[in-house]
């Protein structure tokens, strides 16, 4: 059912706000913490997957009171082939070698595993001292392959989300909470 | 310039290599509010596609999109330095271009900086060839004196003077990005 209190501009193709920005805000905090805590002394590089995860990575930076390094990655669908295997192009790799690091990749929904599973193995084979990863959504129930999270802001079941980096068709990023999208693709 | 006091718990890891807040977090968050306003107002008929360069302005984007009350589009491209070639001419490689195609769309290019305007004023030749209906661009600083061509800056936050600026997207040796606030860096770079 579409929410009355979304933004005029959604026309309608919003339902329930599923979290809200001050929810946000809290959690990437406590996240960022956490981080902050888990990694005292060292310097954590984080790597964002483009694009979902820009405004997540943006913001939980900020957190974390270590100086971090920040890369982003942008990878694309192979259409069947990652649906089944997980496996992506690599449109912009890491522009840093990661061996001996400590890294956080940094992923906005994790749902069937396989694409992270992938990115994991890519990644760990580059010999960084460790590789973690930070959620900030988890689809539960969905999962292909267990893939371990270090971090994980919210759980959620497999509804249709966009806002907070999150799109369909490129659309609602900019929404500065998450709701559940109940227009047409 | 006095360094930045390390009793301070948001930057105690910084290791005395901030000097003053150029720019607080308070004042960046109410700049980026009237510039989401006036991008919402200018662009109400035709949402721009924001185009954000890597990795600097990854910040600003994030929570200027966010104040941005249209059906905005997002896309990222990463350049790189050619060194000398991009000093005096602007020329940068591509590493990641658009994922989109941009003809017949309005264009917002969102800068962390401009200064001597060389590169930005490549990519807007760069990306003006593929036919936008409209390009402009939004930079969160502009350090005034330092133009060697004429870039039209449609929206800026703030004009700063000539300093070693870090935080809020901007590094110095990959370092500070993560700080809320812009501060000059006075450390060995």
């Amino acid at each position: 059912m579409s929410n009355p209190n979304a933004p005029e501009w959604s026309k309608g193709e919003l339902g329930a706000e599923l979290v809200s920005a001050e929810a946000l805000r809290v959690r990437v905090e406590e996240l960022g913490a956490a981080i902050t805590r888990d990694y005292a002394g060292k310097a954590p590089l984080i790597i964002g997957v483009l694009k979902g995860a820009a405004i997540f990575v943006s913001d939980l930076i900020r957190a974390i009171e270590l100086p971090v390094a920040v890369e982003f990655m942008a990878v694309s669908s192979y259409g069947a082939a990652t649906k089944s295997s997980g496996v992506v192009q690599i449109i912009k790799d890491l522009d840093v070698d990661i061996a001996g690091r400590e890294v956080i990749i940094v992923e906005d929904v994790v749902d069937s595993g396989l694409t992270l599973n992938y990115l994991l193995a890519n990644l760990g084979a580059r010999g960084p001292a460790s590789l973690a990863i930070c959620t900030l959504l988890h689809k539960v129930g969905l999962q292909e392959t267990a893939v371990p999270l270090a971090y994980v802001g919210f759980e959620i079941a497999d509804d249709f989300v966009v806002g907070y980096g999150i799109d369909v068709a490129e659309r609602y990023r900019n929404l500065e909470g998450i709701y559940a999208f109940v227009g047409t693709p | 310039m006095a360094p930045h006091s390390s009793d301070d718990l948001s930057t105690h890891w910084a290791r005395h290599e901030l000097g003053e807040v150029v720019i607080s977090a308070k004042d960046l968050q109410a700049k980026i509010v009237e510039l989401g306003q006036q991008i919402t107002k200018d662009y109400q008929d035709n949402p721009p596609l924001l185009v954000c360069v890597l990795k600097g302005a990854v910040n600003f984007l994030a929570d200027l999109m966010r104040e941005i009350e249209l059906p905005v589009t997002v896309d990222f491209m990463a350049v790189s330095s050619y060194g000398a070639a991009t000093k005096t001419s602007g020329v940068v490689q591509i590493l990641k271009d658009l994922d989109t195609d941009i003809a017949g769309r309005e264009i917002l290019i969102v800068e962390d900086i401009v200064d001597s305007g060389l590169t930005l004023d490549y990519l807007l030749r760069y990306l003006g060839e593929r036919g936008p209906k409209s390009i402009e661009v939004c930079a969160l600083l502009h350090k005034v004196g330092l133009q060697r061509v004429e870039v039209p800056l449609k929206y800026v936050g703030f004009a700063i003077p000539e300093a070693f600026v870090v935080g809020y997207g901007l590094d110095v040796a990959e370092r500070y990005r993560n700080l809320d606030a812009i501060y000059t860096f006075v450390g060995e770079a």
